[in-house]
């Protein structure tokens, strides 16, 4: 009995280590609350099959037996192309009539692909998280509900008949000039104006009066700053003084900017190239084409500010390095909403506003 | 030969920076054309090289010859050179991975673009009710709401710079927490 006692006293120990306590295991003074849960959830686990996924084994493998690739290819209606089969995109889009047409952009086979986007630029974060916001309150005009606005006259006005000569005669263009403007809505939250792109124009006199290089270098500049193959403009105009003939000269660089190259190069500008201006007032407040675009002129200088080109500094001939001029397209309809965006974004104005 | 094995591409990137991969090389028409036109004037009476001992370009020197910058010569080379990436080329499994991954991308933005547009109209129906309230329900007849419509400074003043800023992750350690806007001459 004296024997047996310890090895019953044993058997009674033993479990207990395993079974679930209350209490915390180990010297934790501190104890969760999720502690309780995963001990007795340990206890719960016992009841699930451990050998489920393994039950279906014969249906499986009934399955895997009847699978025959082969004859499942065969039966395809139209068979897929083989592995190897490069495809390649026509170049010219012909119509819809056309057999062979491009794949959409998004097909990495088209020419148009351009991977990406690779990065969440800090514009597009600033914008969605505070400007939008910001300016649908600011530009907020309530209207009581069963409101309706007085109608407006037509933009085009029609002729008084007075003359027999009005009769089927195109209306007129709207008073104080004949260009009609873009209608402004109010701006709720689905027009709230936001950055479409930006254009990078220098215009390089001296290609024409001296040689190509100051275009290369002016080209090869702007592609620097903007991560844009740039294209190149002959010169529209007549200018004298310069011996620049119109349809002759190839005088300007042009590079467009769309996405994510848009807004890292509109970061740029902002953190960058603006703080370091020197005595620089901002953006004119009488800039812009009144509907929504917003063009602002850089010196050399100030070209040269770019973080690309003053890394590189030495690799462009100090006196080639072109100014620009720098058009920021806004979805707004007007140049005041413009000028609000590019406010909230960073940009400042001075002088006399006008809209 | 590991020289044989480098593609044209690279060849000739280190062909233009002087980088000796090889005693062949694949593209040395542009390169050895700047070291002739650049260091060594292409001069029909002097063949002989002698050592020049100053530091300006001999090319200077001379009247009547145009003198190209060696970063303008650069610079068109590299403006020129058909450094186009390969069309992608894809067979069928990573194609199918790609376009899966496509879609699923298009759909995340769709989501995040709704989600986002949901929110302005949250935002702007949240005004709505707002400004309703304060319209019929202050009792003070309106006036409130009238002056918080009056809208007169917000394009002209627009928002003030220190809110131009685009968001960082914090502060810097130079930021001057003391610092007050100068207050406008009166």
């Amino acid at each position: 009995m004296a024997a047996s006692e310890p090895s019953r006293t044993l058997a009674r120990s033993l479990p207990r280590v395993f079974a679930p306590s209350t209490r915390a295991q180990g010297f934790c003074c501190r104890r969760y609350a999720s502690d309780q849960a995963s001990t007795r959830s340990s206890s719960a686990l016992g009841d699930l099959e451990s050998d489920g996924s393994l039950k279906a084994t014969a249906e499986r493998q009934d399955a895997a037996k009847s699978f025959d690739p082969i004859a499942r290819a065969r039966s395809r209606r139209v068979q897929l192309p083989r592995s190897r089969y490069q495809f390649r995109s026509p170049k010219y889009d012909r119509g819809p009539l056309h057999p062979h047409r491009p794949p959409p952009p998004s097909d990495p086979s088209s020419r148009l692909f351009v991977p990406g986007p690779f990065s969440l630029p800090r514009v597009e974060q600033t914008y969605e998280s505070t400007v939008a916001s910001d300016i649908l309150t600011l530009c907020y005009v309530h209207n009581p509900p069963g409101f309706k606005p007085p109608p407006k006259a037509p933009r085009l006005r029609s002729w008084d008949g007075d003359s027999p000569y009005h009769k089927n005669r195109a209306l007129r263009g709207p008073r104080g000039g004949d260009v009609l403007r873009l209608l402004r809505k109010p701006i709720t939250f689905n027009n709230i104006p936001k950055l479409e792109r930006i254009t990078i124009h220098s215009y390089v006199k001296q290609a024409a009066t001296e040689n190509s290089s100051w275009l290369h270098v002016a080209g090869i500049a702007l592609q620097a700053i903007s991560n844009v193959r740039v294209q190149t403009y002959k010169s529209r105009s007549s200018v004298a003084p310069w011996g620049i003939a119109p349809g002759r000269d190839t005088v300007a660089a042009k590079a467009e900017l769309h996405g994510e190259d848009m807004e890292h190069f509109f970061g740029k500008l902002v953190d960058v190239v603006l703080p370091r201006l020197k005595d620089w007032p901002g953006v004119k407040g009488t800039s812009g084409d009144s509907s929504g675009n917003i063009t602002f002129g850089l010196s050399q200088e100030q070209v040269a500010l770019f973080p690309e080109i003053e890394v590189n500094y030495d690799m462009y001939p100090p006196k080639m390095i072109p100014g620009c001029h720098i058009t920021i397209h806004t979805t707004a309809k007007t140049d005041k909403d413009a000028r609000l965006l590019l406010s909230a974004m960073g940009i400042p104005f001075y002088g006399k506003i006008v809209d | 030969m590991r020289s044989l094995t480098l593609s044209p591409v690279l060849a000739s990137l280190a062909n233009v920076f002087k980088i000796p991969v090889s005693q062949t090389i694949l593209r040395p028409a542009l390169p050895l054309l700047n070291q002739t036109t650049i260091s060594k004037p292409l001069t029909p009476g002097r063949q002989e090289t002698r050592a020049t001992f100053s530091t300006s370009s001999p090319l200077l020197k001379q009247k009547g010859r145009t003198y190209v910058d060696k970063r303008i010569t650069l610079i068109r080379y590299f403006l020129h050179h058909p450094l186009t990436p390969r069309p992608l080329r894809f067979s069928r499994g990573r194609y199918l991975r790609h376009w899966t991954i496509h879609r699923a991308w298009q759909l995340y933005q769709a989501n995040r673009r709704r989600a986002k547009q949901l929110e302005l109209q949250r935002q702007w129906q949240a005004m709505n009710a707002a400004c309703e309230e304060l319209r019929t329900g202050a009792g003070d007849g309106g006036k409130l709401f009238r002056k918080s419509m009056i809208k007169t400074r917000v394009f002209r003043d627009m928002f003030p710079i220190e809110y131009g800023r685009l968001q960082t992750e914090g502060p810097g350690e130079g930021w001057n927490h003391d610092w007050k806007r100068p207050q406008p001459k009166r």
